[in-house]
């Protein structure tokens, strides 16, 4: 292994690291500042939820596709939401693996699976940029920062892939770029929309207990 | 226009400064989380009714808004203004335009908020948009008149304090007519009273049937209770435009009277975003921590029924029903059982509507909606899929526990020429009340104290 990569792998990636904790501190500090609205209401519903219950529900209901009208009228948009993430989970586990349990990549099993799940990921990824491009929607909600951070992920994607089986015997060129755009993405995405994990456990728990207190999640309905 | 020295209107300068005081943490939660992956595009019947216009999709209205906060309190959208689409508003034409977004494309009905998986309410930072606007004065001619009335005379239709005493001694007549009982009262101001019933003005503008209704239902139950004769209106415009002052005040009026009679309980009339002020929003407004309960009409007038304090038959109500679920009683309250529980012990035929209860259209009346003529015409083309709602289920009358949603669906229902009637449980359950037995008893008492009389 060339100092370069090793330095990419390590260092880089080490630096790169602290760097995004830093500025998410940063982030959930300002974020934290905000007053949080103070709820008097006395509660409504039928008395069978409440607040606790309410937001473990709200942050639950990304695992239930069938809660949400929008996920239930569009399975296909919800798999792809689900290993579009579990994309994400692989390519950042990867760039741990290969650095610090190399050893682990020796399992053929474990890297089949990190490649069907950033390969997938990478082909949903293409899906997504073109419809964000074609459909009037979409592109009317897009800022730069969507398309950008959408094109380095599905690129990272695809670096994931090609980097998974660990093998620099055809050069070191894959791993450089999947690690160089490893730190890229850890330093730009504090500052992107793809931070949007960070803010997730609050918004959903807020909006959870507020639900909850009204009575209003877990929601009701009679399917059609 | 004046500018400040900055090149930027006062009024502009104004909204950008207030956006700063009126943020919450939750607020800039729903801010700073929009990923633009576009779920809760297809939730919003704006979007459903005009299909092929991207402006109407909930991210994009919210982005409107969500630029001023990026531009001004979110470190990104000062770094890197155009990356993350940050913007500002720099003239009173700029204002003008926003206006027209979250007051004439939004009904603030919630339906994107529970189809997000990010947990983003954008009906929530839309009302902030509105009540920075108001506050300059930009708002919809019908809105700045609703909110002058209701600050100005205490309840939002301008009723004159005479005017409801009277309409309250006419429906008492009416009550007295009906159940040929001389005695029977519509109580105005009796203190220590088990309930205070409060109402929506349009009860007694346009619909004393309502009154007369929930006083035969009081009247049939024995119930003590009595209507006050000062903060008496249970609606508040408060939520529609932004206004927390208006709304703590108007809700903090209805509190102080029950105080004030040393009532029990406070009952709300059927009325969505009366309910959601008086029984939710109010006390945050307010500021105020309620000392007494308070309950929609609706589950007293259920509880009525299970406690057997009243009898109803459900044949007196033929034909089909189906039932609206107003937006914030639903989505904003929880209040979806119990009017189905009720109606479905005074109809014998209801249809479900699909999609129901939280995940219901809304009647497209919604926000204040009703009093902004100006966006009329989009508000009904909007209604399309609302229309397309209700006459699938092939009824013949929508139940709704809303006024609101009453004019709302009126509305639609004669744009569209659906054909159906609306109705709101009070009436279907004062319908439905079994009376004969009540009425022959009275007849006795009636005559026997008339021959009492003749005797002497
Ligand atoms: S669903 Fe939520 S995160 Fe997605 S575009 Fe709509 S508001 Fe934004
Ligand atoms: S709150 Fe209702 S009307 Fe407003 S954007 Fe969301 S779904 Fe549409």
């Amino acid at each position: 292994m060339s100092n370069l990569l090793h330095f990419s792998s390590h260092t880089l990636q080490e630096i790169a690291l602290v760097f995004m904790a830093t500025v998410y501190f940063m982030r959930v500090r300002w974020f934290l500042k905000w007053p949080l609205a103070k709820e008097r209401q006395p509660a409504t519903g039928m008395g069978d939820t409440n607040p606790k219950k309410g937001a473990r529900y709200s942050v639950g209901k990304i695992a239930m596709p069938w809660a949400m009208e929008s996920s239930r009228n569009k399975p296909l948009m919800y798999a792809q939401f689900v290993i579009f993430h579990l994309g994400v989970v692989a390519a950042i586990g990867l760039s741990f693996i290969i650095p610090y349990g190399p050893g682990l990549l020796k399992s053929a099993g474990l890297v089949s699976l990190i490649q069907l799940l950033t390969g997938a990921a990478c082909i949903i990824g293409v899906f997504r940029i073109i419809r964000r491009i074609t459909n009037p929607y979409m592109r009317a909600i897009s800022s730069p920062d969507d398309h950008f951070s959408l094109v380095l992920l599905t690129g990272w994607f695809a670096f994931a892939f090609m980097a998974a089986p660990n093998n620099i015997s055809s050069g070191e060129g894959v791993m450089l770029a999947y690690f160089m755009l490893t730190a890229f993405f850890l330093v730009y995405v504090p500052f992107s929309k793809i931070s949007h994990y960070l803010y997730y456990p609050f918004t959903r728990t807020y909006l959870g207990r507020h639900f909850g207190r009204r009575g209003v999640y877990p929601l009701k309905r009679t399917p059609a | 226009m004046s500018t400040t020295t900055n090149g930027r209107s006062y009024k502009a300068q104004k909204v950008i400064d207030r956006m700063g005081q009126k943020l919450t943490r939750q607020m800039v939660g729903s801010l700073a989380a929009c990923v633009h992956c576009g779920q809760c595009t297809d939730s919003c019947h704006y979007v459903l009714s005009n299909p092929g216009d991207p402006t109407f999709a909930p991210a994009y209205k919210a982005d409107r808004i969500r630029k001023l906060f990026k531009k001004h309190y979110d470190w990104t959208g000062k770094v890197f203004p155009k990356w993350v689409k940050a913007g500002t508003v720099q003239t009173d034409e700029d204002l003008e335009e926003l206006k027209d977004i979250v007051f004439g494309k939004c009904t603030n009905c919630r339906r994107c908020t529970i189809n997000c998986p990010m947990g983003v309410d954008l009906a929530t930072f839309n009302r902030m948009a509105r009540g920075l606007l108001c506050h300059v004065g930009i708002m919809p001619e019908g809105v700045e008149y609703v909110a002058k009335e209701q600050w100005e005379i205490g309840n939002q239709m301008g009723v004159l304090k005479e005017d409801y005493i009277e309409t309250i001694e006419w429906q008492e007549e009416e009550l007295q007519d009906e159940m040929e009982d001389p005695n029977a009262r519509i109580p105005v101001d009796k203190v220590n009273s088990e309930i205070v019933y409060v109402i929506n003005p349009r009860e007694i503008k346009h619909d004393p049937r309502s009154v007369l209704d929930a006083a035969k239902i009081f009247y049939m139950a024995g119930a003590d209770y009595t209507m006050p004769s000062e903060g008496w209106d249970m609606t508040n415009f408060g939520l529609f435009n932004g206004d927390d002052e208006l709304g703590g005040a108007v809700a903090g009026r209805v509190y102080d009277k029950v105080e004030e009679l040393n009532g029990k309980k406070l009952v709300i009339s059927e009325c969505g975003h009366g309910y959601r002020s008086t029984r939710c929003e109010g006390p945050n407004w307010a500021k105020k921590d309620i000392a007494f309960d308070s309950e929609s009409s609706v589950i007293t007038m259920l509880k009525y029924i299970k406690e057997g304090k009243i009898k109803v038959d459900k044949t007196k109500n033929p034909g089909s029903y189906t039932f609206h679920d107003s937006c914030n009683n639903a989505r904003s309250c929880g209040l979806t059982e119990e009017p189905r529980e009720l109606l479905s012990l005074v109809v014998d035929d209801f249809r479900e509507m699909y999609p129901n209860r939280a995940e219901n259209y809304c009647c497209t009346g919604g926000g204040g909606a009703m009093s902004m003529a100006e966006y009329r015409p989009s508000r009904l083309k909007s209604a399309k899929v609302k229309a397309d709602q209700l006459s699938a289920t092939g009824t013949k009358t929508v139940v709704t526990s809303c006024h609101n949603c009453v004019d709302g669906l009126t509305d639609l229902i004669g744009h569209y020429k659906l054909g159906m009637d609306v109705t709101q449980l009070v009436n279907l359950v004062a319908n439905a009340l079994v009376v004969d037995e009540k009425i022959e008893e009275n007849r006795k008492i009636h005559s026997a104290e008339t021959s009492a009389t003749a005797a002497q």
